[in-house]
């Protein structure tokens, strides 16, 4: 069975370039993992270590030094962006900021639908309700502005957002970091429920190893841009081989046995 | 006797819609050498508190409590003078937002020293003194785990990453040796490995210093790690508290028992991916407060007398305030 996402070998550089000489800055090294439909990977490590970078690679915000990713078996080109974008779409870390305060929420949907279908006006709003019910609200919420949503229901936005072009594989940047305990409960119920439904392969980042541990298939460990260590969750929280790992874990579990 | 004593402290605002009471009825009190956290989610009101035992209130909003006393003294009789002389020589507060409570025109260092009292310092000359104070401020950032002090003392907020300011707030709090240190969300957005640190400064300060801290907080797996005893506040009334280890294993207010069922890392039986447990909806705004017990619309055990505000009961420590508290199905 083809994996849904296979990432080889995928480098970035950012150089510093002084007037002599040539000072390497940062520098994700080689990083590889495959992602089967329906699974969930995580992404940890402390702040610095090139987990949101690894994140807009992904989406294709910025655009790797080497390397090449797959979708499906069939490699994804940098000039077919448009399909990149559809197949593969992110969750901000803030739901407030990421949208847009001065246009309701249906309009914000419908802008992502006019750049990348050929849908017309009534099979827009269709699928607009459509979205919205999906992830817990009311098609009625469309008309609705950012100020006028509760946290909980600007994080469905949100998610609507990312789910309105159908992707494949949903990218997320700390997504719960913002939320309180009940809206995050919430969030990641409705994360897990759309994933079983629809299949979807789900890559997250997250300071909050409680959540990882529960929710997500495999780990990749990040420490300054070099993959420390990756393999399945029950692995990686009970026998964590790097001395990295293990500091991460053991403070976590630190926190949890007292 | 303790060291901070709160009854039924209301406060209330005035909006475009009349007075509404942001704070109801709220007890609190903090024992010395005790952590006591204070636990609730964003809009119940935890920094109001704070603001309203400093005494950082706006005038023109209304605070009564029938008892608000600094050992044994009551604060809201007091003059200003008098009470800001306690607010600044025993309790400090750690805000929480480092870059807002921070001034962004004054080097931290300046920042520092200002919070450093005199009577830390020997008399001496100006420029003596002004070097007792920079060490005294080397050594509190080295307390907190800020290596590159030269560096951190040089730089105005905006030049450090949001940790370090974390931090240094925390360093800033404890430079006046308090008797109480209120922080509010200290480790916001802290990575797990910092956050175990400044947790563990903490408790250690509690220990040795006798510091007492009021954690404000809505990461209960912090709060689980070093309280002792907590009060859990929703939407501006308090609704339950008590020991730590009693609440933890036998919550008695329903609410109280969503908020632990939602760290996963507190359930060892939770099968992977299993849906977690959540109350619906989320918490009401301060134009639509519903009357009575305000967890009411969303409780599943609400029923038709919890229109009315429930009187907090008591079992020996352990104070909760709610009609059908969860230890009735048993009896």
């Amino acid at each position: 069975m083809t994996p849904l996402l296979s990432v080889n070998n995928l480098t970035y550089c950012k150089k510093h370039k002084p007037w002599f000489g040539k000072k390497e800055i940062f520098r994700l090294a080689p990083v590889s993992f495959e992602l089967r439909s329906g699974e969930t990977m995580a992404i940890i490590g402390e702040n610095g270590s090139g987990k949101s970078l690894l994140a807009k690679l992904l989406v294709g915000v910025e655009r790797p030094t080497s390397g090449s990713m797959q979708l499906n078996g069939e490699p994804l080109e940098s000039r077919q962006r448009k399909q990149r974008y559809r197949a593969i779409r992110m969750i901000f870390q803030h739901s407030k900021e990421s949208l847009n305060p001065a246009r309701p929420l249906g309009s914000i949907l419908d802008e992502t639908l006019q750049l990348n279908t050929t849908l017309s006006e009534s099979e827009r709003k269709q699928k607009i309700a459509q979205t919205l019910v999906q992830v817990g609200m009311l098609p009625e919420h469309q008309y609705f502005y950012r100020h006028m949503l509760s946290e909980g229901q600007r994080q469905r936005a949100t998610v609507a957002r990312a789910l309105i072009l159908n992707p494949q594989v949903l990218v997320a940047d700390e997504p719960f970091a913002a939320l309180d305990p009940s809206v995050r409960s919430q969030t990641v119920n409705l994360l897990m429920g759309l994933q079983r439904d629809l299949g979807l392969g789900f890559i997250f980042i997250s300071h909050n190893l409680g959540i990882v541990r529960h929710i997500s298939d495999r780990i990749l460990v990040l420490a300054d841009g070099n993959v420390v260590e990756s393999g399945k969750t029950d692995v990686i929280f009970n026998w964590p081989k790097s001395e990295y790992t293990q500091r991460l874990v053991y403070a976590h579990q630190a926190l949890v046995s007292r | 006797m303790p060291l901070l004593d709160i009854k039924n402290l209301t406060l209330e605002i005035d909006t475009s819609f009349g007075w509404v009471k942001a704070l109801d009825k709220v007890n609190l009190s903090v024992d010395t050498k005790e952590v006591r956290a204070l636990v609730g989610e964003s809009g119940s009101g935890k920094s109001l508190i704070v603001k309203s035992i400093i005494g950082a209130l706006p005038e023109r909003w209304k605070v009564t409590a029938d008892r608000m006393n600094w050992k044994g003294k009551d604060l809201l009789s007091m003059s200003d003078n008098q009470r800001r002389a306690i607010t600044r020589s025993e309790m400090s507060v750690v805000f929480q937002n480092p870059l807002s409570a921070l001034d962004p025109s004054a080097t931290l260092e300046e920042q520092i020293a200002e919070t450093i009292p005199d009577n830390l310092l020997d008399k001496g000359w100006f420029w003596q003194r002004r070097a007792q104070r920079h060490s005294i401020a080397v050594a509190q950032l080295h307390k907190v785990g800020i290596r590159d002090h030269e560096l951190c003392l040089k730089s105005y907020p905006h030049q450090l990453p949001e940790d370090v300011c974390q931090k240094f707030t925390i360093a800033m709090a404890l430079a006046s040796n308090p008797r109480l240190l209120i922080a509010d969300n200290p480790t916001m957005g802290m990575e797990i490995t910092t956050k175990i640190q400044i947790l563990r400064l903490l408790s250690k300060l509690n220990k040795t210093r006798e510091l007492s801290i009021l954690f404000v907080s809505h990461d209960l797996l912090a709060i689980s790690a070093m309280a002792d005893s907590m009060t859990v506040l929703y939407c501006g009334q308090s609704v339950e508290s008590g020991k730590m280890t009693q609440i933890r294993k036998r919550p008695l207010h329903p609410y109280t028992k969503a908020l632990l069922d939602s760290a996963p890392s507190f359930r060892r039986d939770l099968p992977p991916k299993a849906a977690l447990h959540c109350l619906e909806g989320t918490i009401p705004t301060l134009q639509h407060l519903p009357i009575g017990c305000r967890l009411g619309p969303r409780c599943p055990r609400a029923q038709k007398e919890c229109v009315k505000m429930p009187d907090v009961r008591r079992i020996h420590d352990h104070h909760y305030a709610c009609h059908f508290p969860l230890h009735r199905d048993k009896a």
